[in-house]
Order: C-alpha cells, then structure tokens, then sequence
C-alpha cells in the first residue's frame, strides 16, 4: 500500500547483500555507504526543489511565501551511531510549512503531482533504491577488477 | 472504481467531493468527505498481461465538529472493508483551507481482477 508518509524510508535488509559482499572484498562500509546516502539525499533534495517550482503550485505559486522551500533538507549528511547511519531526506517536518497539504492536498486545492508522486507513491521510491543498489554493485565490481 | 467508493462515503449522509474540487468562493459544507486517487498499478502479471489493479486513494473528512473528525473515517472503515476495499490504521490528521474545519485522512487500496 503507498502509504502518505511524512519521509521517505526503506528497508536496510535489502542490501545486507551487498554488504556482505562489500566487507569480504575489503570494502569500507561506513565509506561506501556514506557515499551512498549522501548521493541519494542529494537526489532527493534536487528532485524536491524541483516539484516546488512555481508552476508546479497552486495558483501558479501566487500565494507561496517561500516557508516550504526553507523546509526542504539541503547539504544532508549522515550521522553514524555504531554501525547504523541515519540521513535526513525530503522536508524538514520539524519546521513550519505547506509540504504536508501540498502532498495530500485540501477540499480546495488538489495534491501537488511531483510531491505526491515522490512521497506518497511508491514508483519514487523504487527508483531510488534500484540506483542504490545499482551503485552497490558498482563498488562491488570495480573491487572484483571488473 | 470511484462509484464504489462514492457509494460507500455517501451512506453515512455527507457530502462527497474529489479532493481539490471545491471552488475558492465556495463555502464549505460544515462536515463531507473528499477522496483522491493516488494511483494505480497493474498486478499478477501473466503473458504481458495485468491479472490485477491495485487502486490507492487518500480519503478525508473534514467538518466543524472535531468530535466527527476523530469518528467519522473510523464508522466508515468497515463500510468500506464490506465493499471490499482494504483500509488499516485510525489515519493521520490533514490540513483544511478553513479555519473552522479540521480533518482527518485515511489511505486505502481497492485490488480489483481484470
């Protein structure tokens, strides 16, 4: 089911694979995988900028003050507590802003497309994790001398 | 695949609207519903041909009333669980244009043989 959730998110396991694979070639995980989420939030933060150009607004941007596009994550990093790194990604939702109705929309005002598609189905979110893991492999590779 | 669900929000005795349709000068009712369509995916692929449709919709109340926002989307889930559609959860608050109104959402999937 695509759920309507406040971030975007995936199921690590998914690339314990890859991992495995990574640290038995000689691979620096928390190297490679800070690499991998930083590139990824980079995506994200442009893909997001994107969906919130004007024309993509309601009203053409008419009423838009700027507050939702100050909440959009920018230059994330990643924060490592043991083996386990967290990155932020998409809207700060700690700060005030229009991305939560301009994904689920309002009686008035039908969903934003390019938000609704990045966090609110889950084609975006496939994509993503399909790039990741191409990425993955990638390293695993080029570790291979391929 | 939108009759069934209109079909089902109606019996509760509100007014149904697609999300986003209601005009800027147009007051709101004091409590309906809207809907939205998120998606549609094609399913239980066999000889390039889809078996199945997973259809996605957001589906809101919103009223006056908060004691009808808490309630509402909770009486119309096994409603909408009987016609066949797959609801989970208690939703996720939404925003309103208004200040008088206040609303909640649910999403829920309708998985539909061709």
């Amino acid at each position: 089911m695509a759920k309507r959730n406040r971030g975007l998110g995936f199921d690590y396991n998914i690339f314990a694979d890859y991992s495995e694979r990574l640290e038995a070639l000689g691979g620096d995980l928390k190297e490679i995988f800070t690499d991998l989420l930083e590139q990824t939030a980079e995506t994200v933060e442009w893909d997001t900028d994107s969906a919130m150009a004007k024309g993509n607004l309601p009203r053409g941007g008419k009423y838009s003050t700027g507050k939702t596009k100050k909440a959009i994550v920018k230059d994330s990093r990643v924060k490592w507590t043991a083996s386990t790194g967290e990155i932020p990604l998409g809207f700060d939702w700690g700060k005030n802003s229009a991305a939560g109705y301009l994904i689920s929309g309002t009686p008035r005002m039908r969903p934003n497309f390019r938000l609704e598609d990045m966090y609110a189905r889950k084609r975006y979110m496939a994509n993503l994790v399909k790039d990741m893991q191409q990425f993955l492999l990638d390293e695993i590779e080029d570790r291979m001398g391929g | 695949m939108e009759d069934k669900l209109i079909e089902v929000l109606e019996t509760l005795g509100y007014p149904v609207f697609l999300q986003g349709s209601l005009l800027e000068d147009q007051p709101y009712p004091d409590s309906f519903f809207t809907f939205w369509n998120d998606s549609t995916e094609g399913m239980s692929f066999y000889d390039d041909n889809e078996n199945a449709i997973i259809w996605t919709y957001g589906v809101y109340f919103y009223s006056t009333d908060p004691l009808k926002v808490n309630s509402k989307l909770l009486e119309i889930k096994p409603l909408l669980k009987k016609a066949g559609f797959i609801c989970t959860g208690a939703g996720y608050s939404v925003r309103s244009d208004e200040v008088t109104h206040t609303g909640r959402g649910m999403d829920i999937i309708y998985r539909q043989a061709v």
